[in-house]
């Protein structure tokens, strides 16, 4: 095997490292108070962490028998530290965010292809300002960041 | 295998083994048809999917022997610029390539090597059908090809696979696997359509040995699997040499025994001769799947327990 193919996509990820009890019960507070995400939808899942990034696994008694191998990616990216908050990837959001029950965005057509091509646009909501689930004509678009006055998108 | 060769030249030598011959060389004159399989992990009501592909020109029919598979047309067009791609609620593949899966039958719990997996068709599909929560690792030797993967693991929101790049032939031997799926690369004799594929891979690397490769993937696949392990060898190819006698070589190399397994799509019987050799007699239990008869790419799909 080449030079190239032994790198890791991510240099600084060390697979899989399960997060504590603790830490587990911030995400999910953080994932319940800030979108209503009922707890036990993720039951069936592990959160693994990276430096900055936590990904959502499988729950498995073969986590650790995993570690032999040398793994790329384990599981889906669901969550990255941006300075101090949390950020929902936009994947976790259209696998999920049908469940979640706070600060869905509900766009129309018009405005939702307006911020795809502007990434950011003047917009007024009575949301709480933070991440927010972006929907429109009944469909999980993904991630956008709402500040007073203003619309982010996070999408890809 | 030197020179330009017609289609009807180079099929030529299974006109005894593919049924229908003629109605076969007249399929290959027909562009593929187009298939996307349903992603269930995000949507299960198939009907806002079909009706955002009507907006954009596709019409799309269920298929009624393989659940959450449609058919498409038009099929020269692409799935990969739609919304509902973007979005991924659906996964463009042919109908066939859903048949290895079947034969593996993948259970919530299980821990599965999926030896070749980029770009991710089986791999996805299996997470589909365990509703992510069986174990799959996916390997590829490729890191570019492992990109691809990954991205559609995301876009499709698969939460239960891990990836890894390793050369099939040496996968590592520490972890034991309930299931192994090897869908090796091969010529790609089941996918040739005039015109339209282009050359068979089997002429534009006239000098690889892929029977060679898929023994080496087989016999690896089978040793990193535990004792009963359920093994899927599968490839898009009618050429014997790289099915029934690469599958014959794991039986001669090591402990493992064919199973019958119930195919959802019309299919023959695996060979047990070809050119005058005696391939092991239950490889008559291994499927074969003609590309004129299923209306998708012609495929060899074979299941195997290992014993000890």
């Amino acid at each position: 095997m080449s030079g190239r193919a032994r790198k890791k996509m991510d240099p600084r990820a060390r697979w899989p490292v399960p997060v504590s009890q603790e830490e587990r019960r911030n995400i999910l507070n953080y994932l319940s108070d800030r979108f209503g995400f009922p707890p036990d939808l993720f039951e069936p899942y592990e959160f693994l962490a990276t430096s900055k990034n936590y990904w959502l696994f499988v729950r498995t008694p073969y986590l650790r028998e995993l570690t032999r191998l040398r793994i790329q990616t384990a599981g889906l990216l669901f969550l990255r530290k941006v300075s101090g908050y949390l950020k929902p990837t936009t994947a976790a959001l259209q696998r999920f965010g049908h469940q979640a029950t706070r600060n869905i965005l509900e766009l129309d057509r018009y405005t939702l292809d307006r911020l795809r091509l502007e990434k950011k646009i003047p917009y007024e909501s009575d949301l709480e300002p933070g991440y927010v689930i972006l929907k429109c004509e009944g469909r999980i678009w993904g991630c956008a960041l709402y500040l007073p006055g203003k619309l982010i998108s996070h999408l890809p | 295998m030197a020179g330009f060769e017609t289609a009807d030249q180079y099929f030529e030598r299974y006109r005894d083994i593919i049924p229908d011959y003629e109605g076969f060389l007249s399929s290959l004159s027909e562009p593929l048809p187009l298939y996307f399989r349903l992603n269930t992990l995000k949507i299960r009501d198939p009907e806002p999917v079909l009706r955002g592909l009507r907006r954009q020109g596709f019409e799309a029919e269920p298929v009624e022997a393989v659940p959450w598979f449609f058919r498409v047309e038009p099929r020269e067009a692409s799935l990969g610029n739609t919304e509902e791609y973007y979005l991924g609620l659906i996964y463009p593949m042919t109908l066939s390539s859903s048949l290895p899966v079947y034969a593996l039958d993948p259970r919530p719990g299980e821990l599965i090597l999926d030896l070749c997996a980029a770009p991710g068709s089986k791999t996805t599909q299996m997470a589909q059908l365990t509703e992510d929560r069986a174990v799959i690792v996916a390997n590829d030797r490729r890191l570019d090809r492992i990109t691809a993967l990954v991205a559609n693991l995301r876009r499709l929101g698969v939460a239960c696979v891990v990836t890894t790049v390793y050369r099939g032939e040496q996968y590592p031997l520490e972890v034991a696997f309930d299931k192994v799926l090897v869908d090796a690369p091969c010529s790609g004799e089941g996918r040739y359509r005039r015109g339209y594929e282009g050359e068979l891979l089997y002429q534009k690397e006239g000098r690889t040995n892929l029977s060679g490769i898929q023994k080496g993937l087989l016999v690896r696949a089978y040793d990193v699997l535990k004792p009963g392990g359920i093994l899927v060898y599968s490839t898009c190819t009618v050429n014997p040499e790289e099915n029934e006698a690469v599958v014959d070589y794991l039986l001669r190399k090591r402990q493992a025994e064919v199973l019958s397994w119930e195919a959802p799509l019309p299919s023959h019987p695996g060979l047990t001769e070809w050119e005058g050799r005696p391939f092991h007699p239950d490889l008559r239990k291994a499927r074969r799947f003609y590309a004129h008869e299923i209306g998708a790419v012609g495929f060899f799909v074979a299941k195997l327990r290992r014993i000890t």
